[in-house]
């Protein structure tokens, strides 16, 4: 990359850290290589460095107590649920989610459905976008963005390793709120089989596979607004701005869905897959393959959006 | 620009590209298959074969699949339904429906929601109606049927041949109607044929109706209604996903959950209970008078505006409507007319209603009677 370095080595900011310096350290590390813009793990010490970043890296987001905060406030909502319909009762519940509202006071997996669909639309995301949206403005506010990339480990890895992240703290969330959901559930609500959306009966057990599934669903959507989320963390080095904007995002979205006169946008926009989760409450299961090639679509843009964004940026904080 | 930075945004850009090819890709590979893979055949041999093929098989045979029905008609949007079951609902925007099909005793459809589920199962004698909106499970007593009734075509086919049918029929309709066959559609993912009929009355606003069966089996997999001047059907139900095997039999049983609202009722009292709308239906039915026949026939019935039901989702619905319709005027009186892509109606304000798919001049000319 030698246009790089005549380029950025004439006029040198201090405390400015140029593309192709990051990507000298890195090639530093790793000396045999190839000196590549994607900084592709190495099978060796590159894999170690790796690994060893995303430990640091959750160990950070999960000891955070902002974070432990917003898990803990989200695994509040479903004692909350479970609560206010074991004393009020469910017997007025009218229209469609009345009708879940009253299945809950007959069984105790249904408490998990209905605190999904409750947080899923608004208060999940948000937890999600604050972490995946603090991962690149965030260092870059504090200034300690250019301490990562000094160290040897490469943008793109860095990028991988920031995303990775949130992608853990997506599943953190979803099933904190499962788990929790599930606990009070069992407490408060008759334990037995399970009756379907489509009425039919399922054992006890797989309920629970349901739950799963619909865990691994909802996980994969809010990977997905962690992925928007990160592309919007690279544009800016205020961290707050890029929460806000992934937080408009969802909002104008949501608004937007409740249309009728955009009915044909609704199948692009990522809130309207989130819900596709109550599929596993049907019999046989419904196809959830749409939501989930929505979410992957969602991922590969967003994501080569931030590395091409992230990997030309020069870092100045 | 360094030359890096083209290479780099190059991957999103690419990424956008392969995206928007997967999602564009559907129609476009629809309409671009030119290549017929079906035999070619004229509008009777199409007809004949398909009756052949009904009376051997005694019926349909047994498959599942999803069926999507869409309606453009035009209207404006109406307001947000409560439940998706409401028929008016599925007068504008799109809908989807599974279907199970064992036998002619074995069915069930399904009404995904929002968080919510219809179902409709008949196995043998017993049917239900589940509906996990209400939690409520209705047996539903079919009324006696009367021997020997045929659910399709109105000349019975078991006393006449196939070819005589497909002859009947084109000759009925040959008067003012144009039949070809196109080979080269597909539908759900097989080829079909589609009997294609177009009005040959200039006052229609039909352009075409095309009814697309499977290439194999001729069973109706798709009906399209085209509005002339708009390249998309202006109504369209069909498969959008087929598969033809006997579907798995825990489909077609049903127990009716614990803690669901067991009911029974009569088949006609299933979509509203408590109110009869048979009685109001019939009554209505009495005073419509149709003139004119064929694609240009229009209905003219007796219409009471009145002040009261306004509280009733419909009532609003049609009061929404009317809102928007045009004031017209002639020697016939006057009225308001409302016009959407296939159907027009005029609502006269000496209190008759006209409705028919035909252009407004030929709704007037009617009133004018």
């Amino acid at each position: 990359m030698s246009t790089a370095d005549t380029q950025t080595g004439a006029r040198r900011t201090p405390g400015l850290v140029p593309v192709s310096e990051t990507r000298r350290s890195a090639e530093r590390a790793a000396a045999p290589r190839e000196p590549s813009v994607l900084s592709e793990p190495e099978p060796s010490g590159g894999v170690v460095a790796f690994w060893r970043l995303l430990r640091s890296e959750l160990g950070l987001t999960f000891r955070r107590p902002r974070n432990l905060i917003m898990l803990g406030v989200l695994a509040l909502v479903p004692v909350i649920i479970g609560i206010v319909l074991k004393s009020i009762g469910t017997e007025d519940a009218d229209g469609g989610m009345g009708a879940l509202l009253a299945a809950t006071a007959g069984n105790s997996l249904m408490l998990t459905f209905v605190a999904l669909s409750a947080l899923v639309p608004l208060l999940m995301p948000i937890a999600v976008a604050v972490v995946a949206g603090d991962s690149i403005a965030g260092e870059a506010g504090t200034g300690t963005l250019r301490y990562l990339l000094a160290a040897p480990a490469g943008r793109g890895r860095l990028l991988a390793v920031k995303y990775l992240n949130a992608v853990a703290f997506s599943v953190a969330v979803t099933a904190a709120v499962a788990v929790s959901a599930l606990v009070v559930g069992v407490l408060l609500f008759p334990v037995g089989p399970v009756t379907l959306l489509s009425g039919t009966t399922v054992s006890f057990a797989d309920g629970l596979l349901r739950i799963l599934i619909t865990v691994g669903y909802v996980s994969a959507g809010m990977a997905a607004l962690a992925a928007v989320a990160l592309a919007l963390s690279t544009l800016t080095e205020v961290s707050i701005g890029a929460i806000a904007a992934t937080l408009v995002l969802i909002i104008v979205t949501q608004v937007l869905r409740a249309f009728p006169q955009l009915d044909w946008l609704a199948p692009y926009l990522l809130p309207t897959h989130w819900s596709g989760f109550d599929g596993a409450l049907r019999d046989p299961i419904g196809d959830m393959s749409g939501g989930l090639l929505a979410f992957t679509a969602y991922i590969a843009l967003f994501l080569s959006t931030a590395w091409a964004r992230f990997s030309g940026k020069d870092i100045s904080s | 620009m360094r030359r890096g930075t083209i290479v780099r945004w190059g991957v999103p850009i690419a990424a956008a590209a392969v995206i928007g090819a997967a999602v564009g890709a559907g129609p476009v590979i629809a309409a671009v298959s030119g290549e017929p893979v079906l035999p070619e055949r004229t509008a009777a041999q199409l007809l004949a074969d398909a009756a052949a093929a009904v009376k051997k098989a005694g019926g349909p045979p047994a498959m599942s699949g999803t069926v999507q029905q869409t309606a453009s008609l035009g209207l404006p949007a109406l307001p947000a339904q409560g439940g998706t079951a409401s028929p008016l609902a599925l007068l504008s925007g799109s809908h989807e429906v599974k279907v199970w099909y064992g036998a002619q005793d074995r069915l069930r459809i399904a009404l995904p929601g929002q968080m919510s589920e219809t179902n409709l199962i008949v196995n043998g004698d017993q049917t239900w109606y589940w509906d996990s909106g209400t939690n409520t499970a209705t047996k539903v007593k079919l009324p006696a049927k009367p021997e020997g009734d045929q659910p399709l075509a109105t000349p019975s086919p078991t006393d006449l041949t196939p070819q005589q049918v497909a002859e009947t029929f084109l000759d009925r309709v040959n008067e003012d109607t144009g039949v070809s066959v196109t080979n080269t559609a597909e539908v759900a993912g097989r080829s079909v044929y589609q009997l294609v009929l177009t009005p040959k009355a200039q006052s229609s606003l039909v352009k075409e109706v095309r009814l697309a069966l499977d290439g194999e089996n001729y069973v109706p997999l798709q009906v399209q209604v085209f509005a002339k001047g708009s390249a998309e059907p202006a109504f369209q139900v069909g498969f959008t996903q087929v598969t033809f095997s006997p579907p798995a039999e825990e489909n077609f049983a049903f127990t009716p959950p614990a803690g669901a609202k067991v009911e029974e009722k009569e088949f006609g009292q299933l979509q509203e209970p408590g109110a009869d709308h048979s009685k109001e239906a019939e009554k209505a039915a009495e005073q419509v008078k149709v003139v004119g026949n064929g694609w240009t026939s229009v209905a003219v019935l007796p219409f009471k505006q009145d002040g009261q039901a306004q509280e009733s989702r419909e009532a609003q619905a049609a009061k929404l409507i009317l809102d928007q319709a045009t004031p017209v005027s002639g020697a016939w009186g006057s009225g308001k007319m409302i016009k959407t892509k296939l159907v027009t109606a005029l609502l006269t304000d000496d209190g008759r209603l006209l409705a028919g798919a035909v252009t407004p001049d030929e709704l007037v000319k009617v009133a004018g009677q």
